[in-house]
Order: C-alpha cells, then sequence, then structure tokens
C-alpha cells in the first residue's frame, strides 16, 4: 500500500506539472515522469511486459517525438493573453467532479480481489508469452489493422511533411535573416 | 495486494488532469500532451481490471492487458501524424495557437 501511495503522488504531481508548466519542454518532461511511474504500477499490476514497452515505446519513442517537435519548432510559453480565463475555474471544478464521481462509483461498487494463485495462474506475471497468446488467436483481426494503420501512418506522416518544389526554394533563401535578429529571439 | 478501486481512483485523477488540461491550454503541442496523459489513465484502468478478472480464466484476463498493447501501438501512430500536422501547421502559420485556427472549422 505504501508503494502505491508513493507511485500514485509521484503520477499525480507529474500530470500536473503537465498542466501548469508554461513550457513545453517542462510539460514534455514531467510526462515523461508520470509515464515512468506507470510504468512501474504496470509491473505491481503483473503485466511485466507491458511496464518494458511503456518504457521503451511511450517514454522512449513517443517522448523523444515530442520533445524533437517542440525543439524543432521552438515554441515557448503560451501568449499570455487568454480569452478563455474565466473558464479557467470551471474547467478545473468539472475536472474534480469527474474524478470524484469516478472513484465514488469505484469504491462504492468495489470488489474482492481474486487469490494470488488465481491471478498468477491467469496472467503469468504478464509476461510476453502470455500476451503474445492473446494477440495471435483472439486479437488476430485487431492484430492486423494496428499493421493497416501504422502503414497508414507512416505514409501520411511522410505525405505530410513533404515540401512541394516552390517552398523547398522559399527555405533555401531563409539563412540571410539576419543572425543578430535570431539571437536576440533566443 | 492493493484492491483495484484504488488504481481506478488514481485512473481517474489522471484522466481528469488530462481532461482540464485539454481544456484550458492553448497551445497545440501542450494538448497532445494532454491527450497521451488521458491515455496512460485508461490504459492503468485496463491493467487494474484485468488483474481483477483474472477469476474469469487466462483468455479473458489477458485482454485487458492486450488492448493496451494496441492501444500503445495506436498512440504511436496518431502522434506521428498529429505531430506532422503540427509541423505542416507550424510552417505555413508560425504559431501553434489553437484560438488562430479557427478557419479550420465549418
Amino acid at each position: 500500500m505504501v508503494g502505491f501511495i508513493i507511485l500514485a503522488i509521484l503520477a499525480t504531481l507529474g500530470a500536473i506539472g503537465v498542466v501548469t508548466f508554461r513550457q513545453p519542454v517542462h510539460a514534455a518532461l514531467s510526462l515523461v515522469g508520470t509515464l515512468l511511474t506507470l510504468a512501474v504500477t504496470y509491473v505491481t499490476l503483473e503485466a511485466h511486459f507491458l511496464g518494458a514497452i511503456q518504457v521503451i515505446v511511450y517514454a522512449g519513442a513517443i517522448m523523444v517525438l515530442f520533445l524533437f517537435v517542440i525543439m524543432l519548432l521552438n515554441v515557448g510559453g503560451g501568449p499570455k493573453v487568454d480569452r478563455f480565463r474565466a473558464l479557467r475555474p470551471l474547467a478545473i471544478l468539472v475536472g474534480g467532479l469527474g474524478a470524484a464521481g469516478i472513484a465514488l462509483v469505484a469504491f462504492l461498487d468495489a470488489r474482492p480481489l481474486p487469490g494470488r494463485d488465481v491471478i498468477d495462474s491467469a496472467l503469468a506475471g504478464g509476461g510476453a508469452g502470455r500476451v503474445g497468446d492473446a494477440l495471435f488467436s483472439d486479437f488476430l483481426f485487431a492484430f492486423h489493422l494496428v499493421g493497416v494503420l501504422l502503414l497508414t501512418g507512416i505514409i501520411g506522416a511522410v505525405g505530410l511533411v513533404q515540401r512541394r518544389p516552390q517552398e523547398a526554394q522559399q527555405v533555401v533563401s531563409e539563412p540571410t535573416v539576419e543572425p543578430h535578429e535570431e539571437l536576440t529571439h533566443a | 495486494m492493493v484492491a483495484t478501486e484504488y488504481y481506478v481512483a488514481l485512473s481517474a485523477i489522471l484522466f481528469s488532469v488530462g481532461a482540464v488540461g485539454f481544456l484550458t491550454r492553448r497551445s497545440a503541442i501542450m494538448i497532445f500532451l494532454c491527450v497521451e496523459l488521458m491515455l496512460n489513465a485508461a490504459n492503468l484502468a485496463l491493467v487494474a481490471f484485468a488483474r481483477q478478472w483474472s477469476s474469469a480464466g487466462v483468455a479473458t484476463a489477458m485482454n485487458g492487458q492486450t488492448a493496451v498493447f494496441i492501444i500503445l501501438a495506436i498512440a504511436a501512430a496518431e502522434v506521428a501524424i498529429g505531430l506532422g500536422i503540427l509541423v505542416a501547421i507550424f510552417r505555413h502559420r508560425a504559431s501553434t495557437n489553437v484560438d488562430t485556427l479557427s478557419e479550420v472549422r465549418f
């Protein structure tokens, strides 16, 4: 229980950091902290393979992509003027009510956990073998669809980022911008 | 072992924080980060439910964890496409503020 409380506090602090940090880089690193904490939480839930995948794919690949784009676009904190500032307390109220409602329902409908031996025999620690068995039997169609989705994603990403010939010429002329100007912006 | 309802409560907290961020942040990148947070909150609930259902047999118990695996793949594809769109928008407008993208709507 103590371990879970520590993990829950770390994950919640990271999540609040994602929402409150002004700089996108700080928010992204805060999200990395939450993702790593969730990976440890998966291990405590007998899902060892998912914990490893969470670290490799989420905290590794996806967040590196995020940090890469944040640095590529060089976006700073958002604009100081916010047209919807008055609605912010309302958003926080709705979020708090939603979380409280879900947690309340979960605690009101609490059910006893199955025994340790039942969990061990059914999940087997959530290793890659059990996940693979399910993936290539019950989830075979979904697995194929994910393959199609990833192929579509690759084609879409290449098509989106591709430059047209006239755009490419504009980019070639970019370095003529005064270097002093860029220094003052940085 | 910690009971499932505590994990569901943590999942609800993480999802709500992500939803509040989604509603209050104006930069498209920050909105994306909040979406990732909400996806992970849903994943945590699924993994917790998978352990709760382990008395229903091996096949049923592994459904939750396999669904999380598929959600991870979808999240990777979604991030690649979304960030590609973001870079394309930034190249034209030099801004990722969603308030200034009002002509995207009908």
